[in-house]
């Protein structure tokens, strides 16, 4: 019973705690979006609010929880306010085999990767959902594009990922991490390489992120599948899109780059500089480069990432059985 | 009456105009005219199976602004700051073709330093209008940043216009007779100041967008117009002469001085939106080139003819028109006079309305995204087409 | 080589214009039944459609179709009266497709109906605007004689020389005799 009662209210503190990580980067997030934004454009990106700008997310925040919430005539309600929440909040529980430390771990599951992949279908449905219910041409088109995006590019995601738990043994995050050495010769992504950059590409293309924005093509579809939402609504998704990337980098790093290992003292410090310098490299991307085309993005997919990520698993099976 | 399917509604006339000859299973489309994708304001009806479009329909008029009835309750001098606002890209090739017609009515003759003058600040003009362009057209395609570079050249740009032309954008600088005002020192020091920088400039955007493989993929093999289709449609400028018809109104009905410059036109022969592209990046240096020489030979003199035309001024009855090469093509300002106060009637030729006339052919069968990429490498200016 | 082209038309005149006063090379009166057959002949030519519009003139509103050649630069204006009572013209949107725009946009200023046009309706204008803006008034109408630059007629019908010197002199003779006759 007590065994019990400890786990559980340490699954709780977990919880809040990693709502307030989530929220707190999140504004951190966006103040460095929109600042590296403005720098690889020769502007200063936002100045006046607070020094250096420091204090807009946090205006931004403001504006966004005080606008009308509105509902567009013949939406479907229920669907419409549902989408933002099912976007959000599963990806809070993606957040719980993380390894961010030695012991911070809000829960150590056996099955972190399977956890995290099976929570990350969740927000297929929610973009789904999204464009449907918003009763608007282009949220439907932005959200046909959105599921069939997500859903392919999850296989790749998933093969590069089990070529990982193939060569550990485990699905366990911490595991993959305490297999791995403090040196950045003895991660992961001196083993796989292959692996981790098929995961890179997915992860850019499940997390909808530039140069595979798709579903949310500004110049093409308005705004995709968001376009009918304002206010709140639309802060779900822009919260959750960030949130999905915290976890797609904090995956990365677990499985490839050592998670909280580092040279000299190992720490969550080390998983933080790991995550954060893969943050901004998906924001670089965005910032850099056009889009691809529809088509384009599909072909990557089944063409190239699919076939390279099974020879990959296979490849690795293979070696493993032989050495 | 309520539509089951998606559009809960019908639309406006021109919806239903379009949706009679709809097919089973398609979407109705409106693109604008609010759209991102910053062309102005033009709404094109699409038909769309999935994603790709099976019909397109340009629907015009947001922006008419009845040009040519103006013309006809202005006199001829009043009438050129009209031209400044026709197309907002290079609103000094309008403002020579206006002056032009004016001026072969009238039999004026312009002094040499005033060509000159006109020379240099419309091929100036042109650069801004490329570089509008080419940040334009990537933001379309998806790239956030190259604009942002291409507005900070214009910035310079725009200083040296602002010197020649008191204005940033809409310049009605040119005065039936020559320009309102001189090249001064500080023109010269900025101009000189410019070429060099952006010489510099145009090899990092070839590396950094131009040979990007995500815009290659985006741009290459899109919308290929052939000649026919060019000539059907009477489509000029870059739009032509990316499909490898050599035609600029420069060379082929020399006007001004011109005929003093080493310039080259360029010509690409695959009729796709990636050479379109090039072609305009590759005219920014030629329009430099030209700049270079006009400055180097500019001769001393006035700046406008001895009595010049007043604002009562009435042109002897005839008609005249002047063309002229725009960023977009041909520019053509057909003056008809009475002899009276105002003129009788003016035509004003625009080229993006021709080159925007096969965008319905042209985007049949395309996929959404390609059909988004066609228009951009149009290059419109909506003000131009609508007046 | 535009000559031949006009030789195979049964032209109400055919004249060269002064291109350093104009800007036009040629100017040719055609019936409105031969249009068609002009832009064809055109086309198998290699020209392109540059702009059509219309003047509207005591005569009734003249329509001009203005081409040009890519290689060969050389502005037709090809001129076409049709009266004010029943402004109709055949469409030649089949031959050059670009000419439906311009169709439309004359239509939506002069009321000039284009027939076989494949969809006359308003293209700059509102689709509910039932004038036509540039359709002038009776008493601010102008003659075409008063109107275009004289230049060299090749052949004319009688009733469209009005673009010969000789037009224009005749023009003002009668005007002086009829000052003169209201002035005695």
């Amino acid at each position: 019973m007590n065994g019990i009662a400890t786990e559980l209210i340490r699954i709780v503190v977990g919880l809040v705690a990693v709502a307030a990580f989530v929220g707190l980067n999140g504004l951190v997030l966006v103040y460095a979006e929109r600042k590296g934004a403005g720098h690889f454009q020769r502007r200063p990106g936002p100045f006046e609010v607070g020094p250096h700008g420091v204090i807009q997310p946090i205006a931004d925040a403001l504006k966004l929880i005080g606008k009308q919430l509105f509902t567009p005539d013949n939406a479907d309600p229920y669907l419409f306010w549902l989408a933002p929440l099912l976007s959000f909040f599963p990806v809070l529980l993606m957040f719980v085999p993380l390894p961010f430390g030695p012991v911070l771990t809000v829960w150590e599951v056996d099955l972190g990767l399977l956890l995290i992949l099976a929570f990350a279908g969740f927000n297929v449905l929610a973009l789904l959902l999204a464009g449907w219910a918003s009763n608007n041409k282009y949220g439907l088109l932005g959200a046909g594009r959105a599921v069939a995006q997500s859903v392919a590019y999850e296989i790749p995601l998933l093969l590069a990922v089990l070529a990982i738990a193939f060569q550990t043994g485990s699905l366990n995050l911490s595991t993959i991490v305490t297999q791995q050495g403090s040196w950045p010769w003895q991660w992961n992504i001196v083993t796989q390489p292959l692996a981790f950059i098929i995961y890179l590409v997915s992860a850019l293309g499940e997390t909808n992120r530039a140069p595979f924005d798709l579903p949310e093509a500004e110049s093409e579809l308005t705004a995709g599948f968001h376009t009918e939402y304002s206010g709140m609504g639309f802060g779900m998704f822009f919260l959750a899109e960030y949130a999905n990337m915290i976890v797609v980098c904090g995956v990365c790093t677990a499985l490839f780059l050592g998670g909280w290992k580092g040279p000299g003292v190992d720490g969550f410090w080390w998983y933080l500089v790991k995550v954060y310098a893969l943050l901004g490299a998906m924001i670089w991307f965005r910032w850099t480069y056009p889009r691809i085309r529809f088509d384009q993005l599909l072909n990557i997919n089944w063409k190239w990432l699919l076939p390279l990520a099974t020879l990959n698993l296979l490849g690795t099976a293979f070696l493993m059985k032989v050495f | 009456m309520r539509n089951e399917k998606l559009d809960l509604v019908t639309g406006d006339f021109y919806t239903q105009n379009f949706q009679k000859g709809a097919r089973e299973n398609t979407l109705i489309l409106n693109l604008g005219p609010q759209h991102p994708s910053t062309h102005g304001v033009l709404r094109v009806l699409l038909e769309l199976d999935g994603e790709y479009v099976l019909r397109a329909e340009p629907v015009l008029g947001y922006l008419h602004r009845m040009h040519e009835k103006m013309a006809e309750v202005k006199t001829l001098v009043q009438y050129m700051p009209n031209m400044g606002r026709v197309d907002y890209g290079h609103p000094l090739a309008w403002n020579w073709a206006f002056a032009g017609a004016a001026e072969r009515l009238g039999g004026i003759e312009v002094p040499e330093r005033a060509e000159f003058i006109r020379v240099i600040s419309t091929e100036l003009n042109r650069i801004t209008s490329h570089l509008l362009w080419w940040g334009a057209y990537i933001l379309d395609l998806g790239a956030f940043t190259p604009i942002m570079y291409a507005f900070d050249d214009r910035e310079r740009l725009l200083d040296m216009l602002q010197i020649l032309t008191g204005s940033r954008l809409t310049y009605s600088s040119f005065r039936i007779g020559g320009v309102c005002a001189d090249i001064n020192d500080k023109f010269i020091e900025l101009c000189k100041d410019f070429i060099p920088y952006m010489r510099s400039r145009l090899p990092m955007y070839k590396a950094l967008v131009t040979d990007n493989i995500i815009l290659r993929k985006r741009v290459e093999e899109i919308g290929v117009f052939d000649q026919d289709m060019i000539r059907r449609y009477g489509a000029t400028g870059p739009v032509a002469r990316g499909s490898g018809i050599d035609y600029d109104v420069r060379r082929a009905e020399p006007y001004s001085v011109y005929d003093r410059f080493d310039w080259q036109v360029p010509v690409y022969q695959k009729g796709d939106a990636m050479a379109r592209y090039l072609v305009r990046l590759d005219e920014i240096e030629q329009s430099m080139r030209i700049v270079e020489q006009a400055l180097a030979q500019l001769p001393e003199g006035k700046i406008i003819v001895d009595k010049a035309p007043k604002y009562t001024w009435k042109a002897p009855k005839g008609e005249a028109c002047f063309p002229v090469e725009g960023g977009r093509g041909l520019i053509a300002v057909h003056v008809i006079s009475d002899g009276g106060k105002t003129p009788y009637k003016i035509k004003l030729r625009a080229p993006g309305f021709s080159n925007l006339s096969l965008f319905a052919e042209a985007s049949r069968g395309t996929l959404l995204a390609d059909s988004v990429a066609i228009l951009g490498s149009l290059d419109l200016i909506i003000p131009e087409i609508d007046r | 080589m535009m000559e031949t082209v006009f030789d195979q038309l049964s032209t109400q005149c055919v004249a060269k214009c002064d291109y350093a006063k104009t800007g036009l090379h040629w100017s040719v009166f055609l019936p409105a039944s031969e249009i068609v057959r002009a832009a064809k002949l055109l086309y198998k030519e290699e020209c392109f459609l540059e702009d059509i519009t219309a003047i509207d003139v005591k005569e009734g509103y003249l329509v001009v179709y203005r081409f040009n050649h890519m290689d060969r630069p050389c502005r037709v204006a090809l001129r076409v009266l049709v009266p004010h009572a029943a402004p109709k013209l055949p469409s030649i949107s089949h031959v050059f497709h670009g000419a439906e725009w311009h169709e439309r946009e004359t239509h939506d200023f002069y009321g000039i109906e284009f027939s076989d046009n494949p969809n006359l309706v308003p293209l700059l204008l509102p689709a509910d605007l039932d004038v036509h803006p540039l359709q002038k008034e009776e008493g601010a109408r102008a003659s075409l004689a008063d109107l275009l630059t004289p230049c060299e007629v090749l052949r004319a019908e009688p009733g469209f020389d009005l673009l010969t010197p000789k037009a224009e002199e005749e023009g003002k003779k009668a005007k002086t005799a009829g000052a003169e006759a209201t002035g005695a």
